[in-house]
């Protein structure tokens, strides 16, 4: 094997990995944008292009239909009901036998039957559904439901009890049987559509934009000041770099937990103090109100983040060479002029490299606020992340909240190509050749 | 560098670190205190200091049982991506392959991707494959995160190694193969092992998707397992501030013993040299 086989044989199996776990997902989101797909509703958990039969419903449904008009026929008093059961029954055979004049539909409807009989669940999902012609779902559903309501309208005319609720029962089979052939739930930008107009995805996108915004100018500055003052030979760096590493390594979650007891309205001693010192009005304005709430999460993110901010603007620092500012001594330049010319200029590329990252973290906050506020309070909080989460795993919709997740994806997308563009060809500078 | 360092220079690092170190310090002055006295009132240091929060936070949740799943979802999760990012590092920083510019922005635009938009069909898969409530079912996910980032800093790594060690090994028929594992992988081995350090707090960070794939409680992972202290009606402070002080030792622990690693670790991508 030469050396460039090699090379690719090393890159291949991460290379697929990447693909398997980020890029087949992020695909696989915007596909499922494109559907009405809730988990929680079993006409909708599938994604279907075309008309679907959920069998394992249908086929057990199907199983009584018989017998239940048979049944009908005889308790049936007027000669009228009698011939419209009939005419059900004939109807609803004519239907079956089309729908399994299909082979392959005929032996999925016979193992299912054979599965339903030996009462498994069918887990199997190209089994438990079958594609069918969208016509002909349409006419069958449509069968079944004016079946349904000719059923009921006999129901409603006969004056005994017992017969009459048996009229009803077969009407509510028959209008389940028709509930199991399910429409194409594929329904292209409609989503999206709605989310245009959504009062509450415009509202979490400001309020990421502004934590965002706040939050890295605050930790960049302060990171900026932080890493000035402390570039220098000191004792005792071992505790600044350890107490700097702490708040980045400990799990957001963890720091969220300990924020919200530091800020909680009755035993939080971050309320008690700023409250007995007249800076909030009370101890729950931390919590409980909107400023007071988007305060709290942006002050929790620069206590974390600042010190991380800092160790990278250090990091450059310490490669501008000393004989720069050397010369500008000579020359007479004070330490501010220092400043603008000489440190800034030449940390442009670490700053950018430490904004991009930082930047794109806060834009995907979603731990900080789940745990700390929620969200609240009345979404005042929310992050896009978070309406996201909301929308996919407590709605169970993963239509819509796909979408949510495709606009998160898009701000990344955007805000990454910008600064990539003014970080240039720097962001690969120092591995490849 | 050489300003020197006055007293006001030291009052103003005693003051930054209080500032930083404050959580944790009420925390843990919190977690010492009678459950009774952490409600009524704000004095800093009580009189008669008790484990009872300590003992509450580890028998009404599996507190250790989180601190394991962690520890073996992370170890598991850290040990796979170094397997495979070593390789890719490798051959992108040394070897003459063709698309190292692609293959490298792709791995880092897979690293800027936002959970979120990875989250519901990883969701699926890992359902559809059973894996729910499993080791497995978070290292799969997890990787997502751990393998671009694994590779990102390690190629920095590798490519610092001289690369006329490589050439004289070459010249005495060394095949590439026995290259990277005889000479290159020892010289590079502080940088792996630094690498593993960050992946190892990555992992045991992450919150989004155990969160959602592993629901049961006997399989949460230390963040969601502490954010998930607290109920509808009552927050029990005293037992999340044990807990919290519990959680954090691991991690104090790693970031005493390595922090110099994880320095170099953490800007190693962000400077040129």
């Amino acid at each position: 094997m030469s050396e460039k086989q090699l090379g690719y044989a090393m890159v291949l199996p991460s290379l697929i990995l990447v693909f398997i776990v980020v890029l087949w997902p992020v695909t696989q989101s915007f596909w499922n944008s494109l559907f009405d797909y809730r988990l929680n509703d079993p006409a909708r958990s599938q994604l279907m292009m075309s008309a679907n039969i959920d069998l394992e419903r249908y086929v057990d449904n199907h199983f009584y239909i018989d017998r239940q008009l048979d049944n009908l026929v005889s308790t049936a008093e007027s000669e009228e009901a009698k011939e419209t059961i009939l005419e059900i029954k004939h109807g609803v055979e004519s239907y079956h036998a089309t729908l399994i004049s299909d082979e392959e539909i005929k032996g999925k409807v016979e193992k299912v039957d054979e599965l339903l009989m030996n009462f498994t669940p069918i887990k199997d999902s190209e089994l438990k559904y079958t594609k069918v012609d969208n016509d002909f779902a349409a006419d069958y559903r449509g069968a079944l439901e004016s079946y349904q309501q000719s059923l009921t309208a006999i129901s409603e005319s006969i004056d005994d009890e017992a017969s009459s609720q048996k009229f009803l029962q077969s009407a509510d089979l028959l209008g389940a049987t028709g509930k199991t052939i399910l429409k194409s739930n594929f329904i292209g930008f409609a989503n999206y559509g709605k989310y245009f107009k959504d009062q509450r995805m415009w509202k979490s996108i400001g309020n990421t934009t502004f934590f965002t915004v706040i939050s890295v100018a605050l930790e960049l500055v302060l990171g900026l000041a932080i890493a000035l003052l402390i570039n220098r030979t000191f004792s005792g760096r071992g505790i600044i770099r350890a107490s700097v590493l702490i708040p980045w390594a400990i799990p957001t979650a963890v720091a969220a937990m300990m924020w919200g007891f530091l800020y909680d309205g009755q035993s939080g001693i971050v309320g008690h103090y700023l409250e007995a010192w007249n800076i909030i009005p009370n101890a729950s304005w931390l919590l409980s109100t909107s400023q007071g709430s988007m305060f709290s999460i942006i002050f929790a993110d620069v206590w974390k983040t600042t010190p991380y901010m800092s160790l990278l603007l250090l990091a450059g620092l310490q490669t501008i060479p000393q004989s720069l500012y050397e010369a500008s001594d000579v020359d007479g330049a004070n330490k501010i002029q220092q400043f603008w010319s000489i440190t800034l200029p030449l940390l442009k590329s670490s700053i950018l490299v430490a904004l991009l990252f930082r930047t794109l973290d806060a834009f995907r906050v979603f731990d900080l606020i789940y745990v700390l506020t929620g969200g609240g309070p009345a979404n005042a909080t929310e992050s896009i992340s978070v309406y996201a989460y909301k929308t996919l795993f407590a709605q169970q919709n993963f239509g819509e909240g796909s979408v949510l997740s495709v606009i998160v994806f898009l701000c990344v997308a955007i805000i990454s190509f910008i600064y990539v563009k003014f970080i240039g060809s720097d962001l690969f500078a120092g591995r490849t050749k | 560098m050489n300003k020197r360092a006055g007293i006001g220079f030291y009052l103003f690092l005693i003051l930054f670190v209080f500032l930083v170190m404050f959580p944790f310090i009420w925390v843990f002055l919190t977690s010492i205190k009678p459950p009774s006295e952490i409600f009524s009132t704000f004095r800093w240091f009580t009189t008669n200091p008790s484990l009872d929060s300590y003992e509450a936070a580890l028998t009404n949740r599996p507190l250790l049982r989180y601190m394991l799943n962690s520890f073996v979802v992370s170890g598991i999760t850290t040990v796979l991506s170094l397997a495979f990012a070593s390789l890719t590092a490798y051959a992108v920083t040394r070897l003459p392959i063709r698309g190292k510019g692609l293959i490298l922005g792709i791995v880092l635009a897979s690293s800027m991707f936002p959970q979120i938009a990875i989250i519901s069909p990883m969701f699926n898969l890992v359902t559809d494959l059973g894996l729910r409530n499993s080791y497995l079912g978070l290292v799969i996910p997890y990787i997502t995160i751990s393998l671009p980032l694994a590779i990102w800093i390690l190629s920095t790594f590798f490519q610092k190694i001289p690369f006329e060690l490589e050439e004289s090994a070459k010249l005495d028929g060394a095949t590439p193969f026995q290259t990277f594992r005889k000479i290159i992988f020892p010289l590079a081995a502080p940088g792996v092992f630094t690498t593993g350090i960050l992946v190892f707090i990555a992992a045991w960070n992450e919150y989004l998707f155990a969160l959602t794939i592993n629901s049961d409680d006997m399989w949460r992972t230390v963040p969601v397992g502490i954010s998930m202290f607290q109920s509808e009606f009552s927050v029990p402070w005293g037992d999340i501030s044990a807990a919290t002080v519990i959680v954090t030792i691991p991690i104090v622990l790693i970031v005493l013993l390595f922090q110099r690693r994880i320095v170099s670790g953490l800007t190693s991508g962000s400077v040129k040299e």
